[in-house]
C-alpha cells in the first residue's frame, strides 16, 4: 500500500513540501492536501492590490495543476484536531483524515489591536486574499487611509495604497517604524523619506479606540489629536494558526518545536514556516521565523524527508527587504544584537545606510537601506546575505569595512566568499526549475 | 554545462562586456544595465568581471513566490518577465549579489547567458571572460584576495 502522506495548509510550506515529495519519491505515494483557502502566495498580494496584476496571478497551483500532481485536495476545509496515536486528522466538516506522516503548515492569521471597534466593517486586516479583496474594494482615489502598525506588512503595502491614489497616514505604537526590521538610525532615514513622499508617520502612537462617525472612521490616542480616515487598516502582528492542535500531544511553545529534521515532538508529523520553532542559523537556537523563505526551505525539507530521504537543516535565517517608494530597506541575521561589534555608516544627502553586526570576524547581521535606483544598494543586499548566511571569516577585511562600510563588494570577492557559497544547497543536490518536478505516476 | 569562465588576469577594464551585455538584456547601450560587473582594484590598475554563477542551490528561483524564475535551455536560471511580480524576494535571497531590480519595468533581471551564446564573452578582446564546458569556480576570489593587500597595506599606511 502506497505511503499516505497529510499535507496540512496550502501555503508556501506546504506547496514546496508536496513538490519536493513528488521530486524526491522512489515509490509513487498518496497525498492529500487539506487547506482552508485555494493556494496562493501571500507575498504577491501587494501587486493585486496596486493592481500590477490579476487576482488568477497570485494562485500557486491550479486544480488542473494538482491533478497533474495526483494530490487528492480538501479545500475549504479546516483541520480541527489531530489524533496522534491513531494517525487521524478531523476536519471542521468532520472528515477523517488517515495519515502515515503528516505536515502541519497551517501559517498565521492577522491579529488587530485590542480596542473597541477594532472588529467593526471598514476596519481591515491585509493579510489573507479575502481581506485584500476587502481592501481594494474600499479604497477609491482621494481615500483617507490610516494604517495601524508600521511593522514590515504594512510597509510591503504602503506603495499600493499610494499608486490607487489614497491618501496615507502610518501610525505605530513603538517609538520607530519598522521596530523588528531596522534600528532606530535605519527608521529615521525611511521616516523622513516616506514624510519627503507626502506620507504621514506617527510613532508613539497608542491607539485606543475606533468609533464610527457618520459612516468614518475616527481614531482617538492615548494622546495625541484624533485621526479621522475612510479605510483603517490593521497591521498589528500576526498569530499562529496553531489553536487546533491543544491536547493532541505535540509539543508547542512559541510554535511547533522541531528538530534537525522538522519533526514535532511526535517522529511522523513535522511542522513547516510560520507554526514551526526550528534552529536559527545565527544563534543555533530555536526561533518562529515567519517570512517566506524560512516556509519555503521548511517546506523542501519536510518535503525531501517524508519521501524518505535523509536531509538535515542547518537552520533559517531572518532576511527582509522592504521598498517604499523606491527606497529600499533590508536587514538580516541578528541585526539587533546588542552583544555583537556594530560598524555603521551614513549618507543622508544619499539616503544611505549601512550597519554591519561582527561576531569575531564573522558578519552576523546587518541592516542596510538604500534608494532603489542606487545601483550598489541591490547587489550589496545580497553580498551582505552571502557573508551572514556563509559564515565566512573576513579576517583583516573587516577594518577595510570600519573605514567603509560601503565598500561590501571588495570585501565579499577579496574573503572567497563564493568558494564557500558555491556548494551549499538546502536538499543536498542541484534545485529544479517549477514546473520540471517530475510527476509520479 | 558551459559556464563563463573568468580569467581576472586578462581582464583590462574595457567594460566591452558590460556594454554587450546591456545591449543584449536590454536594448541598451548602458553599463548600469549590465548583468556583469567590472571592479577596478589597486587604484583602477587592474579589474576583474563578476557575475552570476548559476549555483546549484538557485537561492533566486528557489526563493521566488511565483515560480517567475526558471532553467533555460543553457542551464542558466532566467526570469520570466510576465510571471516576476518585482517584489524583490530574489535580490535578497541570492547570496551572491548578481541579482538586479529595474525600477522602469519593475521586475528583477539576472545573467541568463544569453540564452547559451553570451555577449560578453563575444565581446571581450581578451578571453578574460569565455564560455566553457567546465564546472563553475570562484575565479577571481585568489585574484581580488591578491589585489586587496595592497589597499589594506595603503590604509594601515595612513
Amino acid at each position: 500500500m502506497p505511503v499516505r502522506h497529510l499535507i496540512i495548509g496550502g501555503g508556501t510550506a506546504g506547496m514546496n513540501a508536496m513538490r519536493t515529495i513528488r521530486e524526491e519519491e522512489r515509490e509513487p505515494s498518496e497525498i492529500t492536501l487539506v487547506s482552508a483557502e485555494r493556494p496562493y502566495s501571500r507575498m504577491v498580494l501587494p501587486y493585486y492590490l496596486d493592481k500590477s496584476i490579476a487576482e488568477n496571478h497570485v494562485y500557486t497551483a491550479t486544480a488542473a495543476n494538482l491533478a497533474t500532481w495526483k494530490v487528492k485536495t480538501l479545500i475549504g476545509r479546516r483541520a480541527t484536531a489531530l489524533d496522534v496515536k491513531a494517525n487521524v486528522c478531523t476536519l471542521d466538516d468532520g472528515t477523517r483524515v488517515e495519515y502515515d506522516d503528516c505536515l502541519i503548515a497551517t501559517g498565521s492569521s492577522a491579529a488587530r489591536a485590542p480596542v473597541p471597534g477594532a472588529d467593526a466593517s471598514g476596519v481591515h486586516s491585509f493579510w489573507t486574499l479575502e481581506e485584500a479583496r476587502g481592501v481594494l474594494a474600499s479604497i477609491t482615489p482621494g481615500s483617507q487611509v490610516v494604517m495601524v502598525g508600521a511593522g514590515f506588512i504594512s510597509f510591503t503595502i504602503l506603495n499600493s495604497i499610494l499608486s490607487l491614489g489614497a491618501k496615507l497616514t502610518v501610525v505605530e505604537l513603538m517609538p520607530r517604524i519598522l521596530p523588528r526590521m531596522v534600528d532606530d538610525i535605519g527608521a529615521g532615514v525611511v521616516e523622513d523619506w516616506l514624510k519627503g513622499h507626502g506620507v504621514a508617520v506617527r510613532t508613539n502612537a497608542k491607539l485606543a479606540k475606533i468609533e464610527n462617525v457618520k459612516g468614518r472612521k475616527r481614531l482617538k490616542f492615548a494622546s495625541g489629536p484624533d485621526l479621522t480616515a475612510d479605510v483603517v487598516i490593521m497591521a498589528t502582528g500576526i498569530r499562529t494558526n496553531l489553536g487546533w492542535l491543544k491536547d493532541s500531544g505535540v509539543k508547542v511553545e512559541q510554535g511547533i518545536i522541531v528538530d534537525d529534521h522538522l519533526r514535532s515532538s511526535i517522529p511522523n508529523v513535522y511542522a513547516a514556516g510560520d507554526v514551526a520553532q526550528g534552529r536559527d542559523l545565527i544563534s543555533g537556537q530555536r526561533a518562529v521565523h515567519a517570512i517566506e523563505p524560512t516556509a519555503q526551505e521548511h517546506g523542501r525539507i519536510v518535503g525531501a524527508n517524508m519521501a524518505g530521504k535523509d536531509v538535515r537543516y542547518r537552520g533559517s535565517l531572518i532576511i527582509n527587504i522592504v521598498e517604499v517608494c523606491h527606497l529600499d530597506a533590508a536587514s538580516f541575521g541578528a541585526w539587533d544584537d546588542a552583544k555583537s561589534e556594530a560598524i555603521s555608516g551614513l549618507k543622508k544627502d544619499r539616503n544611505a545606510y549601512r550597519k554591519l553586526l561582527f561576531t569575531g570576524d564573522k558578519l552576523t547581521g546587518a541592516i542596510i537601506i538604500g534608494r532603489s535606483n542606487d545601483i550598489w544598494t541591490t547587489n550589496d543586499v545580497g553580498m551582505l546575505k552571502g557573508l551572514v548566511q556563509s559564515g565566512q571569516a573576513i579576517g583583516r577585511y573587516k577594518d577595510h569595512l570600519r573605514r567603509n562600510p560601503f565598500d561590501v563588494k571588495t570585501v565579499f570577492i577579496a574573503a572567497q566568499t563564493t568558494r564557500t557559497l558555491l556548494p551549499e544547497t538546502v536538499l543536498g543536490r542541484p534545485s529544479m526549475a517549477p514546473g520540471d518536478s517530475p510527476v509520479a505516476v | 554545462m558551459k559556464v563563463l569562465r573568468l580569467t581576472p588576469e586578462r581582464c583590462t577594464g574595457c567594460l566591452r562586456c558590460e556594454i554587450a551585455c546591456s545591449y543584449m538584456q536590454t536594448g541598451a547601450y548602458q553599463p548600469s544595465k549590465s548583468v556583469i560587473r567590472v571592479s577596478p582594484f589597486e587604484s583602477h590598475t587592474s579589474y576583474a568581471p563578476y557575475t552570476c554563477t548559476q549555483c546549484a542551490e538557485g537561492w533566486c528561483m528557489t526563493a521566488c513566490p511565483v515560480g517567475a524564475i526558471t532553467i533555460n535551455a543553457a542551464g542558466a536560471k532566467d526570469v520570466v518577465d510576465d510571471k516576476c511580480v518585482g517584489c524583490k524576494l530574489c535580490t535578497i535571497a541570492c547570496p551572491y549579489g548578481t541579482m538586479f531590480y529595474d525600477t522602469t519595468t519593475r521586475k528583477a533581471f539576472k545573467c541568463n547567458l544569453c540564452g547559451g551564446n553570451p555577449a560578453c564573452a563575444h565581446a571581450c578582446p581578451t578571453a578574460a571572460i569565455e564560455y566553457a564546458d567546465t564546472a563553475m569556480a570562484d575565479w577571481i576570489g585568489d585574484f581580488a584576495r591578491e589585489r586587496v593587500s595592497y589597499v589594506l597595506a595603503m590604509e594601515g599606511a595612513r
